[in-house]
């Protein structure tokens, strides 16, 4: 108890140092805590995408680089319809970044005649009928000041705005919908689509359908959960592998940090830990009081992070532009490993300091005044 | 609680090609006060440094009592045990309050903080500084600075007591000050004390007077030098 009350009076007679040493701990903390949250908020978006509408899952090409840069032939539909327990399917073109006015905004392809599109609830107009015709979601009329009648332009096609619709899911409402064959015409893949959502049986079980479905056709890739849909595209996958690149990183850096600003409070306290040593305090006594202020160093440091790293994660999402579907999820587990780090920093970045400390040799320190 | 027997043994201790201490020996018996002496360079710090385990001998050995002190595996534990130091310069640390100061032995000690809480309290009302409990050192003059480390090495109860020149940055009331409460050590804890000083005026109050010349012990007849005086 004492030890750690006089850590802290330590720590409070340096308070430079200790604010230095905690903000710089502070940027690695936040740096991990906003990457974890832009990946969960990802995450979230696309478990809420892979069950677009009433869908148990949605095929994707195998190997695609990306889920939106995928490519199956819309005739795949029909074979998946002959496929027992599928009840439908609904061929869908995404198409990203086609409205300059909206950046982030995703357009659907989809058939007027699908559960896809004929699921949406309008507030205003209807469902498109002609292939010149779009439906909008109240997000998106809301931004570009959108009204029933009015035209808006997608790739080089200008389309009419028949409707207006309210999902209750971010982007789709921050999206558009147009027909499939629109879609395809502004994209230059007739015939093409990025996913093909399937609606299951009632009775039929996802995992056994998905089973049948991918020995059936081994060209696709079934996405059923958010997690799949990470795993499935190759970026998104080194989207990740590059996040845990710059977590690592954020610790290594913050090791070092944290080691070269301790190290450099043990070399000026030097005659401290001699006079500790001098009355007393074993080795590993001095070494515990230097880790310990380490310690508490960065989980101040952290506390500050966490603050940081959701601020950060929002202007993070904004400064790339995905503010439309992605919104940062910071969950206890992304705190709880915030602090974590903060922890290890303290522990990492301090050993090598500590072991200076303990092996301070009293009687030349102490003779040098 | 009787004070420790020191024994030095022959002892040289040399830095290099340096040669600091040469073949010294005398023995300091429980609860006597002495006063070590000598000019500059002779010797003094570092003889008490190998007494007090801070450093080890070249050549020779340190007994304090039984225990040669220069084989201990883990020293700091015999520091913690036996050995009280005041130092020429007050060494408290500026974070740390008074109290927290003088209890820093008894946390490596690891004694329960009411007991350390009190003793500590207790020590610095015996060298007049209690109502100074919670001052930061920087709040002190030199002279109570010193009598709070006074405070601190006797807050092991050690039973014996190394001072390096406790009154060598005082002015004359506050070193007699010092001097009178290191006695008072001697005779109120019967700790054995052992002090380094220049100060022959001073030295003489002490019980024995061990004097020091290029790291060899004096000749008896040397020992007690109107020489000192000046320095």
């Amino acid at each position: 108890m004492s030890t750690l009350r006089h850590t802290v009076s330590n720590l409070r007679g340096r308070p430079a140092r200790t604010f230095l040493t905690a903000l710089g701990t502070a940027l690695g903390i936040a740096t991990i805590v906003a990457l974890l949250a832009v990946v969960g908020g990802a995450q979230r978006s696309a478990r809420a995408f892979v069950h677009l509408g009433p869908a148990e899952f949605g095929l994707f090409q195998r190997d695609a680089a990306d889920p939106t840069t995928s490519i199956l032939p819309t005739s795949l539909g029909e074979s998946l319809d002959r496929t027992p327990g599928v009840a439908a399917t609904a061929p869908m073109m995404l198409l990203i970044d086609r409205l300059p006015q909206a950046s982030g905004a995703i357009v659907f392809g989809a058939e007027a005649g699908d559960f896809l599109a004929r699921g949406l609830v309008f507030s205003s107009g209807r469902l498109y009928r002609a292939d010149n015709e779009i439906v909008v979601g109240d997000g998106l009329a809301e931004k570009l000041h959108l009204a029933l009648g009015r035209a808006l332009k997608i790739g080089h096609l200008k389309l009419a705005v028949v409707g207006i619709y309210h999902t209750g899911i971010a982007y789709q409402d921050s999206g558009a919908f147009v027909p499939l064959a629109t879609a395809q015409q502004i994209s230059g893949r007739q015939g093409e689509a990025t996913t093909i959502v399937v609606k299951l049986d009632a009775t039929t079980r996802p995992a056994a359908a998905e089973r049948t479905i991918t020995r059936r056709f081994p060209g696709v890739t079934v996405v059923s959960d958010a997690q799949q849909a990470a795993r499935s595209g190759v970026s998104e996958q080194l989207i990740s592998q590059f996040g845990l690149v710059i977590v690592v990183l954020a610790l290594v850096i913050g090791g070092i940090g944290v080691a070269n600003t301790m190290l450099m409070a043990v070399i000026e306290r030097r005659t401290e830990f001699a006079l500790l040593s001098a009355l007393g305090f074993s080795g590993r006594q001095i070494a515990g009081r230097v880790l310990l202020e380490s310690v508490l160093t960065t989980v101040l440091g952290a506390a500050i992070g966490l603050l940081f790293g959701i601020l950060g994660a929002r202007l993070l999402v904004m400064a790339i532009g995905a503010q439309t579907f992605v919104t940062p999820y910071v969950s206890a587990w992304t705190l709880g490993r915030g602090l974590l780090v903060g922890v290890l920093l303290g522990v990492l970045g301090g050993i090598y300091p500590a072991w200076r400390a303990a092996h301070v040799t009293p009687a030349a320190v102490l003779a040098q005044h | 609680m009787a004070g420790a027997r020191v024994t030095v043994d022959h002892v040289s201790r040399a830095y290099g090609s340096t040669l600091v201490l040469d073949d010294v020996s005398f023995v300091v018996e429980p609860g006597e006060f002495v006063a070590l002496t000598g000019p500059s360079g002779a010797g003094k710090t570092t003889l008490l440094q190998l007494i007090g385990s801070l450093d080890r001998p070249t050549k020779g050995r340190v007994l304090v009592d039984d225990v040669v002190v220069g084989d201990l595996a883990h020293p700091a534990g015999f520091r913690r045990a036996t050995v009280g130091f005041v130092f020429q310069l007050h060494y408290l640390l500026s974070a740390l309050s008074v109290l927290d100061n003088v209890e820093l032995p008894m946390v490596a000690a690891r004694v329960p903080h009411r007991e350390r809480t009190q003793r500590a309290l207790s020590l610095l009302e015996e060298v007049g500084l209690g109502d100074r409990a919670g001052a930061r050192p920087s709040e002190l003059s030199g002279g109570e600075r010193q009598r709070v480390a006074i405070a601190r090495a006797l807050a092991g109860r050690p039973r014996l007591v190394l001072a390096d020149e406790p009154a060598g940055a005082l002015d004359t009331h506050n070193a007699a000050n010092v001097w009178r409460l290191l006695g008072e050590v001697r005779d109120r804890e019967g700790a054995t004390v052992i002090v380094v000083t220049h100060d022959i005026g001073l030295a003489e109050q002490a019980d024995r007077m061990i004097r020091l010349v290029d790291g060899r012990l004096a000749e008896p007849a040397q020992e007690i030098s109107a020489q000192e005086g000046t320095s």
